[in-house]
């Protein structure tokens, strides 16, 4: 099965791709409008820089050939919401081609092109059928992402655009809390003819909806019938894909340059531009360059890159054995109520009370509770209490089922048995990261 | 004659030579300084812009085009808009929607076109300007034929923001004036950098320092079937640049040839793309049937505004761009495009302007335009085409009169940016040529 | 050029034409596309050009703006609660 996608990114600017409408939402309709959004007769286009920076740094991050001039195409086609009824985009030089990203930093995935094009307005249908149309869209840039049919599996599209999408965000720094969508024309065959999935929104649908063509392909090639090679849409309700008729010609654009815009020499552009490694690149690295396993690297970075940064300076400054005890257990254990309690407070101070273990001044217990303290906010005495409340019930627990820890040095899931017993006792009172970090060092210190 | 006496004027002027779509109201001119009128594809906020399509009818812009909002600043008022063919889809203005603007010199004749209501306007109002704009030669043409000057400048030289899109890779806004120490000095308002249309920000100084021309060279190409009139009429021009000084060579330019095919393929791509926007939405006609389907919506809309000539235009881009038909015209027009700019060049190192007659025939009746086939009228723009597609000035220049009592235009083609040479010329020329004004009775 | 092509075209440039103009613009079309087989007789010409001059890297900063205000450019617009009027979607 070959499955290749075609994926639609908004980019993160403040003001719309070829006019200075804000992009923020609002809640009135055609009121962030212009004529050039609205493409009224005599407006004219102007882009905007950050969108070829944006353009250009995600082609960085999928490793494509940035191509030394690009400019922009006229493609022609007639909807509502389309206000030109042309769309501005890129045809021959786009901004990057054939590039690569690798998959849980196994799996190649090739990347055919990146380009950048302007969104369409948003449509309503009213009881009558007929459209009522809101243009404060029109002109939001998107990053048009196309693959190699490379992805092997519906689970892997969705795996694919999920770990794609967080690095996006992670480099364009959009707030994580934002969601961020991404819709897809999915490409997918299981015999020899390919079926063109459009419009797909989001990365759950994309994998339900190539899920759902796998099936009806498949069974097509069972009952001998021909798969013929066209255009289908999902339906998210009946969760089956259905054929669009479409037109002659239809696929057909004509695309012309846009001569409005000239051309952009972007060598100079993307060399200044130095992009941020992506998390995916820094759970890959840090794994292979302080030898740790994949699954701590993986929870250093997913739980803060900023956490991941601590684990490297401690890494440092003090040896990796202090970075795997102390960063990935309870610095990483009371890391988001750290993050959410003060962002102006510096992680420099839980360096310094590892410096002191390191150094002999302080106890493991001592250390343990102090860095608890600094990062909660707790008093040492209360957080004392509380953990060996804590580390006294695990001990209980462990010394009345000894199998845990020997099923545990089989699979670390076995842990789990603890964790569960201790939110049932306690109902909360302790974090779920908190009870996990006590429990493992815990059962550790049986081996 | 004052500014208010031509006011109170021109709506019986206007009866007579039909050159407004629209027209101000005023009888005064106020604290004007002077009067303008403009082609009606530049957008003003005061009054109905169409650009001679039925489908824009009722659009009112919201914003003025950068050049009138520049002339206004320097103290013009604009009184009318002026007809023209659909979306300067035309050799003679009777491609518009609208009315069809009368030649002052005949009213059974042509104004040329596409800025036909313009040269119309600058030929019979006195002391008057009005920007024109051509995409294949529309300011030249009309200019010719209504027997005054008409500048087109370089591409990019006027801010397009405001401008009804033809070809965008083509379009030049330009002016057209009785006397040539107008254009430049019109011309001087109008140019500069835009910010809203990034092809006005890479241009050089606008200069207007005289700067005289010495040598011009003649194509064999450009002095081919033309009418006997306008042949003996351009011959007797170039003896009297001889006499002043300006030596004339004749050279040879086969690629201009493949000019008028090119510029077609080109623009009508370009126009295809352009007029996918009017479907009856947003504005212009909004009053079809909703309970259609979109595609139907659509379609009924614009089969019932467009014109003849836009429906052609649009069937010839859209089959000329789109590879599936067949035709891979639009790259290869991309490319004849550079070749004419290279030959441009090279002969203008050597001279300061290409020189030929502006059209092949002078102004022809209504009845005679009405018999000629599609590409007859576009083999018609032969002549200027060549510097319009290469995007470099050139000046229609009035340079005698045919047995009728026509007028007969030559055309000055300058390398980018010198619209200078071209104004030193026109105003050499001015100096000792008998230029005739119409007759205007009303 | 074949009605059936000019068909076609028309379709897709959402052109309805009558069986005369059909024919009409078939006979015109015809005309001009074989004038214009005097392209394949041109010069070839490696570079390429988006404009007859040279327009090179020319952008705006990223700042939001409200230049226009919005009631005015809906002033003439057929709108239903400020949402622009169309048709069927299907």
């Amino acid at each position: 099965m070959k499955i290749g996608l075609e994926c639609h990114v908004q980019l993160p600017t403040k003001s719309k791709m070829f006019c200075s409408c804000p992009t923020e939402d609002t809640e009135i309709p055609n009121s962030h409008v212009c004529p050039t959004c609205l493409g009224m007769p005599g407006s004219r286009p102007v882009l905007n820089r950050d969108v070829l920076k944006y353009g250009i740094m995600i082609a960085k991050m999928l490793n494509c050939e940035i191509n030394e001039t690009t400019w922009f195409a006229r493609k022609t086609y007639f909807y509502p919401d389309m206000s030109k009824s042309v769309q501005i985009t890129q045809y021959d030089n786009p901004i990057g081609e054939r590039g690569v990203y690798y998959l849980n930093g196994k799996k190649p995935i090739r990347i055919t092109r990146i380009h950048i094009e302007e969104d369409p307005g948003k449509t309503k249908r009213t009881a009558d059928l007929t459209s009522l149309i809101d243009y404060n869209r029109s002109g939001i840039p998107l990053a048009e992402i196309v693959t190699e049919p490379d992805i092997a599996t519906p689970a892997e599209a969705r795996e694919f655009l999920t770990q794609m999408i967080g690095d996006i965000k992670h480099l364009l720094d959009i707030p994580n809390e934002l969601e961020w969508t991404v819709k897809c024309d999915c490409n997918i065959s299981v015999g020899v003819e390919r079926v063109e999935v459009k419009n797909v929104n989001g990365m759950k649908h994309a994998e339900k909806a190539l899920h759902a063509e796998m099936i009806r392909q498949i069974a097509m090639i069972k009952a001998k019938k021909k798969i013929l090679r066209e255009t289908r849409r999902y339906d998210p309700e009946r969760d089956v894909t259905i054929g669009v008729r479409v037109k002659e010609f239809e696929d057909q654009y004509g695309y012309i340059d846009e001569p409005d815009l000239g051309i952009y020499h972007i060598k100079d552009l993307s060399d200044s531009i130095v992009i941020k490694e992506s998390p995916q690149n820094m759970t890959l690295r840090l794994a292979d360059q302080y030898k740790i396993d994949a699954k701590m690297a993986k929870q250093l970075v997913s739980t803060s890159v900023e956490l991941a940064k601590l684990f490297e300076k401690v890494s440092r400054d003090l040896g990796t054995p202090n970075a795997v005890k102390w960063v990935a257990g309870p610095v990483s254990a009371n890391w988001r109520v750290f993050e959410e309690r003060d962002p102006t407070l510096d992680s420099e101070k839980i360096v310094e009370i590892i410096k002191g273990f390191n150094d002999g001044k302080i106890t493991d217990t001592q250390c343990t509770i102090e860095i608890k303290s600094f990062m909660t906010g707790v008093d040492a005495a209360a957080v004392q209490g509380d953990s060996a409340g804590l580390d006294s019930m695990i001990e209980k627990f462990l010394d009345e089922n000894p199998k845990i820890v020997a099923d545990y040095q089989k699979n670390d899931k076995a842990a789990n048995q603890v964790i569960g017993f201790v939110m049932k006792q306690t109902g909360g009172r302790y974090s779920s990261a908190e009870v996990v970090e006590a429990a493992k060092r815990l059962i550790e210190a049986r081996f | 004659m004052t500014m208010n006496d031509t006011m109170k004027d021109l709506k019986a002027i206007n009866a007579k030579y039909l050159m407004f779509h629209a027209m101000t109201d005023d009888t005064d001119a106020g604290d004007a300084k002077f009067l303008f009128s403009t082609k009606d594809n530049l957008t003003s906020n005061d009054m109905e812009t169409c650009a001679g399509s039925r489908i824009l009818e009722g659009y009112r812009p919201a914003f003025d085009a950068d050049c009138i909002a520049k002339l206004r600043k320097a103290g013009g008022k604009l009184v009318g808009k002026c007809n023209m063919d659909e979306f300067g889809f035309g050799t003679f203005s009777t491609n518009s929607g609208f009315e069809i603007p009368r030649n002052p010199f005949d009213l059974e004749r042509a104004c040329g076109g596409s800025s036909g209501g313009s040269a119309c306007a600058a030929s019979v109002i006195e002391d008057h300007v009005s920007l024109g704009v051509s995409t294949g030669g529309s300011i030249s043409c009309p200019a010719s034929f209504c027997g005054v000057y008409g500048l087109t400048p370089t591409y990019g030289r006027v801010s397009r923001f405001g401008l009804i899109d033809y070809g965008n890779s083509l379009d030049k806004i330009g002016v057209i004036s009785q006397k040539a120490t107008d254009l430049k000095k019109y011309m001087t308002v109008i140019a500069g950098k835009d910010e809203r249309d990034p092809t006005s920000m890479v241009q050089p100084e606008f200069r207007t320092a005289y700067r005289k021309m010495k040598s011009v060279a003649v194509p064999k190409e450009g002095i081919e079937g033309l009418s006997k009139e306008v042949e003996a009429t351009f011959k007797k021009a170039l003896e009297q640049l001889i006499a002043m000084g300006v030596d004339v060579d004749y050279v040879d330019m086969p690629s201009l040839k493949y000019a008028m095919p090119a510029y077609y393929v080109l623009a009508t791509s370009e126009a295809s793309t352009n007029l996918a926007r009017y479907v009856g939405m947003r504005y212009g006609h909004q009053e079809g049937d909703h309970s259609l389907k979109f595609d139907d919506y659509f379609t009924s809309v614009r089969s019932k505004y467009f014109g003849d000539e836009a429906k052609r235009r649009i069937l010839l881009g859209t089959f000329t761009r789109m590879a599936g038909f067949g035709g891979r015209h639009y790259a290869k027009a991309r490319e004849v495009r550079q070749v004419i700019i290279k030959d441009y060049k090279s002969i203008l190192e050597t001279h300061d302007a290409v020189l030929a007659p502006t059209m092949p025939f002078t102004a022809p009746r209504f009845d005679e335009i009405s018999k000629m086939s599609a590409l007859d009228s576009y083999k018609a723009d032969y002549l200027t085409v060549p510097a319009n597609i290469a995007g470099i000035p050139h000046m229609s220049v009035p340079c005698g009169y045919d047995s009728n009592g026509m007028p007969v235009g030559m055309q000055f083609v300058a390398d980018h940016w010198n619209e200078d040479i071209l104004f030193s010329i026109a105003e050499d020329w001015e100096k000792q040529f008998d230029l005739r004004r119409p007759e205007v009775s009303i | 050029m074949d009605v059936k092509t000019v068909k076609d075209v028309a379709k897709f440039a959402h052109i309805e034409l009558t069986d005369e103009e059909l024919e009409k613009y078939c006979k015109d079309l015809s005309d001009i596309m074989e004038y214009f087989e005097l392209l394949n007789e041109a010069p070839e010409c490696n570079e390429r050009g988006v404009n007859p001059i040279l327009v090179e890297d020319i952008l705006r900063d990223d700042i939001p703006k409200v230049e226009y205000d919005s009631d005015a450019l809906l002033r003439d617009m057929d709108t239903y609660e400020r949402y622009v009027r169309g048709p069927r979607l299907s």
